[in-house]
Formats: structure tokens, C-alpha cells, sequence
């Protein structure tokens, strides 16, 4: 589209503005502790209906949870893994959005960090002294 | 839906002119709100005529540090636009459509980048 005028500006709006690629993805997240629990790969939103047509009026979709998941073939080859693979740490856990995203929840419960607890329960705490802080 | 799907994904007016690809989508939080934030809901999407994707905003910010990396990563991003959720007609797997009339906004953020 050639644009020789400039652009008019974004209607003002109440709320804080998030650019997915800019604030959201690729984020660290922390939980309430400030334990880190995982990066944000991707997003999900609550609609709208793919290849179908939009109604005028129809209400905006809505972010719902953050994704992660094992991304790291698919960044590299392409594509994304099926979305049953992904975790979601639902967007009601998020307690604010900066350099980092901090949850407002413990990440021991999440199962965004299984493969970390369970490297920890199984094969760290197996090590002699792998029970306690170092000394 | 799951939004990596739809970044890349090229825009289309209602005539059917390519107008770019979905650069990267703009949330507000100023939905009901929840325990700690309120909903984001989807203002709408950014639309770059000459490159799949954005990388590190450089269009949407004031930043011009460090030469000459904003100057040419604008370059590449010339042209980018927002366009809102009420002006988006279809939103499919392969393109998406926008209504007849559309209003082209300004991509850009405050100086900080955040809002």
C-alpha cells in the first residue's frame, strides 16, 4: 500500500498496550517467587473462527493463555508443534508484562516446569549432595 | 487460535489487493477485569508491505541508537500499518481480508516502547 501521508494515530485506548512480538513472545517468565519457569513460544487467543467471515460488531478476540512447548526443531525446520503438545499457563496467572512476565502463581504447581522438577527429583537428587545447597 | 499461526500470514483488501503480510498483532488490557490483569483483547494488526515479519520494532518506536541499525531496519519495515480488529472481514489460514473502507493507522508506540 503506498502510504505518502502520513499515518493517523491509534485511537486513544484505556488499557496498556502489548505488541505480541515486541512484549509477549519470547519473554522470559518468572513465577511470584521470581523462580524462572520458561519463555513464552507462542500465544492463544479465543477465536475468532478460521476462514469464516467476521461480523461487523463482533466482539475482539481475547489472549487467553501463553504457550510454550518443544519448539526448538520447529523454529529451526518450520512449522509449530500440534497444539496438544503445548503448555499454557493460562492469562489469569499473569501478574504483570515488563522485561519479563511475572506470574502471580508458584511455578512448583505449573506444568510448564515438569522436565526441570523432574530432572531435579530423578536424577539431580540421586547425586550425593544433590539434596542440599552447596556449602 | 494460536497467533504464531497467523504472523506471516499475507493481507488482503476486499478487492483482493495483496497489502502486505501480519507483521505482529497489538493487544490492550482493558478488558473485565481478573484477579491480577485485566483481559488483552485484540486491537488489531500490524501490516508490513515488504517483509514477513518485524524484528525488534524499530518502525513502532522512537529509538535511534545504535547507527545504523534503525535507520535500515524502518527501511525494511517502510510502509507498516495497523489495522483494527473491526476493520478485519476474514481471517484465515492462508490470508487475511480486510473490510471495504479500512482505515490504515500509525503502528507507532509511545517513545518507551511500551504503549
Amino acid at each position: 500500500m503506498k502510504t505518502d501521508r502520513p499515518l493517523a494515530p491509534v485511537p486513544p485506548t484505556a488499557g496498556r498496550t502489548l505488541d505480541a512480538q515486541l512484549h509477549l513472545m519470547d519473554r522470559q517468565v518468572l513465577d511470584h517467587d521470581g523462580v524462572p519457569v520458561t519463555t513464552v513460544d507462542d500465544l492463544e487467543l479465543n477465536g475468532p473462527e478460521l476462514d469464516t467471515n467476521i461480523p461487523p460488531g463482533a466482539p475482539a478476540p481475547v489472549l487467553t493463555a501463553l504457550l510454550t512447548g518443544p519448539v526448538l526443531g520447529t523454529r529451526i525446520f518450520g512449522g509449530r508443534p500440534p497444539s496438544t503438545r503445548l503448555i499454557r499457563i493460562p492469562w489469569e496467572d499473569v501478574a504483570d508484562v515488563g522485561i519479563v512476565i511475572r506470574l502471580g502463581v508458584s511455578g512448583e504447581n505449573l506444568d510448564a516446569g515438569w522436565v526441570e522438577r523432574w530432572i531435579r527429583d530423578k536424577i539431580i537428587a540421586r547425586i550425593p549432595g544433590g539434596r542440599h545447597d552447596p556449602r | 487460535m494460536i497467533l504464531g499461526d497467523l504472523l506471516g500470514v499475507h493481507v488482503y483488501d476486499d478487492g483482493g489487493t495483496r497489502l502486505g503480510r501480519v507483521a505482529d498483532a497489538r493487544f490492550v488490557v482493558d478488558g473485565p477485569p481478573r484477579q491480577l490483569l485485566a483481559d488483552a483483547r485484540l486491537l488489531g494488526l500490524v501490516v508490513s508491505p515488504h517483509s514477513a515479519s518485524s524484528f525488534l520494532g524499530y518502525e513502532r518506536t522512537g529509538l535511534d541508537q545504535p547507527w545504523p541499525l534503525p535507520r535500515m531496519l524502518r527501511w525494511r519495515h517502510r510502509g507498516s500499518f495497523l489495522v483494527l480488529w473491526e476493520d478485519i472481514a476474514m481471517i484465515g489460514t492462508k490470508s487475511v481480508r480486510l473490510r471495504a473502507g479500512f482505515t490504515a493507522y500509525s503502528p507507532a508506540l509511545d517513545g518507551a516502547g511500551q504503549e
